[in-house]
């Protein structure tokens, strides 16, 4: 699992940018190859969350990219440039959805898979984790972001409402409704996570 | 029910996607295209900013007179008989009143030619 939190503190990361970022202030545009090089995991992994169409998040995440450089002047360095970055980031993937929607059904009509015979229930939980995973870009737009940036900075309510420019108090609050209405779809996958330990437990 | 920890497990664990190997050299053509093309022109203010005070001024012009008409027509009593000469009235004025019009029309027109460098009329 990738750690993107930490860098909004890494010192030499943010030093790098900082430097990275002068320079093409100053007319060097081959400078912006060191930004894209640090930062080409962390939104490509980020656009993956809002879409979970590969192509789509790299074309997404080049989109951010290239809107960052546009707007490089902007970047007031009262915040962390990785602040500023993911939040032009989130705004980028967020329209790009409105105009391009990657799922266009509920919350519940979100598929769940069915309970699989003992020897299956490995590949049966495989599954149903990666339907819960799905099931979040169904979730009305208002819980589905807090969710997927409060995961993408691995649990971090402040980082992620920083990314959306809101309050600590309506994330914590939409993320909270947010697995409401998970839990509320997937009442069974407890039960399938338990015959894996019991499953494993046998063996 | 499933617990608020195993759905932290659940979407907290996902797999590190690594960019294409191309992504980078595709960021930077962009940014290097972007970068060359040449900056798009400022609006030529100090050249647009006369013809502007003037269709301001015009328009305001036009306003007032309209405004003078409508006052002067609300004071005017109502002539049981009318006159031929007195029937035409209105009809001129309007007529000067679409003249003026088509008057700085056509000179916000050749104003907007004339600052984006080419000649009006032509």
């Amino acid at each position: 699992m990738k750690n993107t939190a930490s860098y909004e503190s890494a010192g030499s990361g943010a030093n790098a940018d900082l430097a990275d970022v002068d320079r093409v202030l100053a007319g060097d545009v081959n400078a912006f190859e060191g930004i894209v090089r640090r930062w080409q995991g962390p939104l490509v992994n980020m656009a993956w969350r809002y879409c979970r169409d590969r192509g789509r998040a790299e074309e997404m995440a080049q989109e951010a990219l290239v809107r960052a450089w546009r707007g490089l002047k902007q970047w007031r360095r009262e915040g962390s440039f990785s602040t500023w970055l993911f939040a032009l980031a989130a705004n980028v993937f967020r329209s790009e959805l409105k105009r391009f929607p990657v799922v266009d059904v509920s919350i519940e009509d979100a598929p769940e898979p069915a309970a699989r015979a003992a020897q299956e229930v490995e590949l049966s939980l495989r599954q149903s984790e990666d339907a819960v995973r799905r099931a979040v870009l169904a979730l009305p737009v208002r819980y589905r972001e807090p969710v997927v940036l409060f995961y993408f900075h691995e649990m971090d309510v402040g980082a992620a409402a920083r990314t959306m420019g809101m309050p600590e108090g309506t994330v914590k609050a939409r993320l909270a409704r947010a697995r409401a209405l998970l839990k509320k779809r997937f009442p069974h996958l407890e039960d399938q996570q338990a015959a894996k330990e019991l499953a494993e437990k046998e063996a | 029910m499933m617990k608020p920890e195993n759905l932290d497990r659940i979407l907290g664990s996902e797999e590190e996607l690594s960019p294409s190997s191309g992504f980078v050299a595709c960021v930077m053509e962009r940014v290097r295209q972007e970068a060359a093309a040449p900056a798009p022109l400022p609006f030529p203010w100090k050249r647009a900013l006369p013809g502007m005070i003037v269709v301001g001024v015009g328009l305001v012009w036009c306003l007032v007179q309209l405004v003078r008409m409508g006052i002067a027509e609300a004071k005017t009593p109502v002539l049981i008989t009318m006159h031929p000469a007195t029937l035409m009235t209105p009809h001129i004025e309007s007529a000067g009143a679409v003249a003026a019009a088509l008057g700085v029309s056509l000179l916000s027109w050749l104003l907007a030619r004339r600052v984006v460098g080419r000649r009006g009329l032509v």
